[in-house]
């Protein structure tokens, strides 16, 4: 009851009974998404909460490209001259940067104009069904193109960025590792859409997490009305994280409809169309979440050479296909309630800033 | 060497199996209370590592009755340790979906679907 009364006084948390009182448990809306936290032992939920808090907020007024308030649509609003970043935002974006060079350019910042046109110009929650397909996908300007030196950014003319490959994994990460800091003892979990961090101590044998495949309902795809963001999560398999991260990306929610065309929200760099490769869902553990986030995301695009890519990266992974077939890869346990273990080296390469 | 010690007024050679007589006197008398103290000292040091190494010891194999009895160890059926002031959870904390909708199996074992807003 003292957990309860901790959790509520951090405003706009709601407390998850989960059937334990060893652990608390919280969850609010943020980022365009759900974040949930839990810590251990629960007297630490409400600093955690308060951690957790301070470090999405200033995630979103750096990196969110639905605000018009934001630092990067103020960037976005001045293409081609040289910007001064924030700390926080310069790192986000070399994150990115990082990630699309070691995805090969899978996953790429500059698909913000690609995804705008296909409709995903707002907050998705405020996407609806419906208007004409683009005649022409929008030209990709590829993240090299992008011109980033310590906090100096320059963007390209027309180039605008989307850092959801990678900012919401940062997001966890920079929050879990906060927090963790913060508290002495115990552990804690950071949760963003799906994005974890797990920093501390964790619980014996880690953190049971349920790993979905998402199903759209049928509402979704009734071709008029709010596109289908209330996915029906399926059986999944619950694994158990005990350190390091672990990211699920899928073609299965955020979808829309343009004409005759389902849409989501998985960009290939390399069409400007939503992937169409042979995966719906994708979960890998890696050392960092955004290193996660962002092997999840390439997975999708990369198709047919997904499996080959992950293998050779030793990120242990669960595919799901089109047809519900699944794949485990690099040691992902195939049994439920396996540990997965994460590697603790990161396979991204630090940086990936370009002068 | 042993000159250095007669030679200067107040200084006393210390005893040893090879040395010399002990001076005579007052001279005589200190030499020996420095013995003493010696010995003392001896009996001393010998006794302070006797007793740590006792205490050491006794902590070693007492440690557990030391510590609260919350935090004694206790061995599930495979086998491992378990420390009782770490949780151990059988029910998922969140669900990695892509879509951030999160479920929940509370008590009863009834799940719970977290949408985006139902906050």
């Amino acid at each position: 009851m003292d957990t309860m009364r901790r959790g509520l006084a951090a405003p706009g948390w709601a407390m998850i009974d989960i059937g334990t009182a060893t652990v608390g448990v919280a969850e609010r809306d943020a980022l365009g998404t759900s974040a949930r936290v839990a810590a251990w032992p629960p007297y630490n939920l409400a600093r955690v909460l308060a951690i957790t808090d301070t470090e999405l907020a200033r995630l979103d007024e750096q990196a969110s490209r639905f605000r018009d308030d934001s630092e990067i649509s103020a960037v976005h609003r001045t293409p081609g001259e040289v910007h001064i970043l924030s700390e926080g935002l310069a790192e986000a974006i070399a994150v990115a940067l990082a990630a699309a060079r070691w995805t090969g350019g899978l996953v790429d910042p500059t698909v913000g104009s690609a995804l705008e046109l296909l409709g995903y110009d707002r907050d998705f929650a405020a996407i609806r069904n419906g208007g004409a397909m683009p005649p022409a996908p929008a030209r990709v300007p590829g993240w090299a193109s992008v011109r980033l030196d310590g906090r100096c950014l320059r963007l390209t003319a027309g180039s605008r960025l989307d850092l959801g490959a990678t900012a919401k994994g940062l997001g966890s990460d920079r929050a879990a590792s906060a927090a963790a800091a913060a508290i002495t003892g115990g552990g804690v979990l950071v949760s963003l859409g799906g994005d974890i961090a797990v920093a501390g101590e964790a619980p014996t044998g880690g953190w049971p997490v349920l790993v979905a495949d998402e199903q759209v309902p049928v509402s979704a795809d009734s071709g008029s009305g709010r596109a289908g963001q209330v996915p029906e999560p399926s059986a999944g398999q619950v694994v158990r994280l005990a350190a390091g991260a672990l990211a699920t990306s899928s073609i299965m929610c955020r979808q829309w409809r343009r004409g005759d065309h389902m849409l989501h929200h998985i960009v290939d760099p390399r069409t400007g169309m939503s992937a169409a490769g042979p995966w719906r869902t994708v979960s890998v553990a890696a050392a960092t979440c955004a290193e996660a986030n962002a092997a999840s995301t390439a997975a999708i695009v990369a198709g047919d050479r997904a499996v080959a890519w992950l293998s050779g990266q030793g990120l242990p992974a669960r595919l799901v296909g089109r047809d519900g077939s699944v794949r485990f890869v690099a040691g992902w346990p195939q049994a439920d309630g396996g540990l997965v273990e994460a590697p603790q080296a990161c396979r991204m390469p630090a940086g990936g800033r370009t002068a | 060497m042993d000159q250095d010690y007669e030679e200067r007024p107040g200084w006393v050679r210390l005893p040893d199996d090879e040395g010399p007589p002990y001076p005579r006197g007052a001279a005589r008398a200190r030499a020996s209370g420095v013995r003493r103290v010696r010995r003392a000292s001896n009996w001393t040091a010998a006794a302070l590592i006797a007793g740590v190494a006792a205490a050491t010891g006794y902590f070693v194999h007492h440690q557990p009755a030391a510590a609260p009895a919350t935090s004694t160890v206790t061995t599930v059926p495979g086998g491992t340790a378990v420390n009782p002031q770490k949780p151990t959870l059988n029910t998922p904390v969140t669900t990695s979906g892509g879509s951030g909708v999160t479920v929940t199996t509370g008590p009863g074992g009834v799940k719970v679907y977290h949408y985006r807003g139902d906050n």
